[in-house]
């Protein structure tokens, strides 16, 4: 009897941890926005993968360079093969810890600071930002922004048309995780 | 005078230049989504060099489909987490609706598109049913 409640003590704490601390999408939408009075430069992704670690409020972000799309052709070709090297780094990724506190039960939408490496074109730079959350058991919402300089990721802009992309660059993020069942 | 004419058509046109249409390039490589999966898996770096910004046409078995709120349409091959992802965009979802509609779960799928490298899965993007 005592073996029987034993077995099931440990079924139960089993299942305890097997319960959902991790959400995650594979479809998350990263855009970002150079643009200047000179010209319109917008691009994006559907195809970010993200997840996020409640228990030990862990974010992780990467993308593939080439998933951008931008409205002009010419300048997905520039941003791939001169600015990313997509070639050479063909993903872009964060990793970095939620800093505020926050009530995963609640179901409230938090804003939060976020903090933590981001990773591309070869350089990696400890970036800070702000995001919303919005936890729920079957879903959780994020968006955030954060602004980043081309040069902090040894990104070099010709002089030529240094003036038609803006000195630092606006990344937005809007994520809706789903548990992750592995 | 046609020197300029032709100079600034020229400048006209790369400026303007078209998207790459993948449904129009002859695939470089055709493979089986279980190769292609393999091939990364055995070595990322050499598969990327190999098979990224490539047109491909693979096949597999359609784990899952799904729709994302710009209207393109995932088909993950093979394995939903860490196989290959086809994604098609509304446009050619809306050009190829009869075609795609037969692409179920469950079902054998032929795509064809730029692989953009892998994340946990491959990434397969423009990608239009073959």
């Amino acid at each position: 009897m005592n073996k029987l409640l034993l077995l099931f003590a440990f079924v139960m704490v089993f299942f305890n941890a097997g319960a959902q601390n991790r959400f995650f999408t594979k479809d998350a939408k990263i855009n970002f926005n150079s643009s200047t009075p000179l010209e319109d430069i917008i691009a994006e992704s559907n195809q970010a993968t993200t997840f996020i670690d409640i228990e030990k409020n862990e974010v992780a972000f990467s993308v593939l360079t080439t998933s951008f799309k931008f409205r002009r052709a010419l300048m997905e070709e520039h941003f791939n093969e001169n600015y990313m090297e997509s070639s050479k780094f063909p993903k872009a990724k964060f990793t970095g810890k939620i800093l505020s506190p926050i009530d995963w039960k609640s179901e409230k939408a938090v804003i939060v600071d976020v903090k933590g490496e981001l990773a591309m074109h070869g350089a990696t730079k400890e970036v800070t930002f702000k995001a919303t959350i919005t936890p729920g058991k079957s879903k959780v919402t994020a968006t955030a922004e954060l602004k980043v300089t081309p040069e902090d990721f040894k990104i070099t802009i010709p002089s030529a048309v240094r003036d038609k992309i803006a000195k630092e660059v606006t990344i937005k993020i809007d994520a809706v995780y789903a548990p992750y069942q592995q | 005078m046609i020197g300029i004419v032709v100079g600034s058509a020229g400048v006209y046109y790369v400026f303007n230049m078209p998207h790459r249409n993948i449904s129009k390039e002859n695939a470089v490589y055709t493979l089986e989504a279980k190769q292609l999966i393999s091939d990364f898996k055995s070595d990322e770096a050499v598969a990327t060099k190999k098979y990224l910004d490539q047109a491909i046409l693979v096949k597999g078995e359609i784990k899952s489909v799904r729709t994302l709120d710009n209207h393109s349409m995932v088909f993950s091959l093979e394995d939903e987490m860490e196989g290959v992802s086809c994604t098609v965009d509304s446009a050619d979802v809306v050009s190829n609706s009869s075609k795609l509609s037969q692409f179920v779960k469950g079902s054998t799928g032929t795509f064809k598109g730029r692989c953009s490298g892998m994340l946990m899965d491959i990434q397969v993007i423009n990608c239009v049913p073959e």
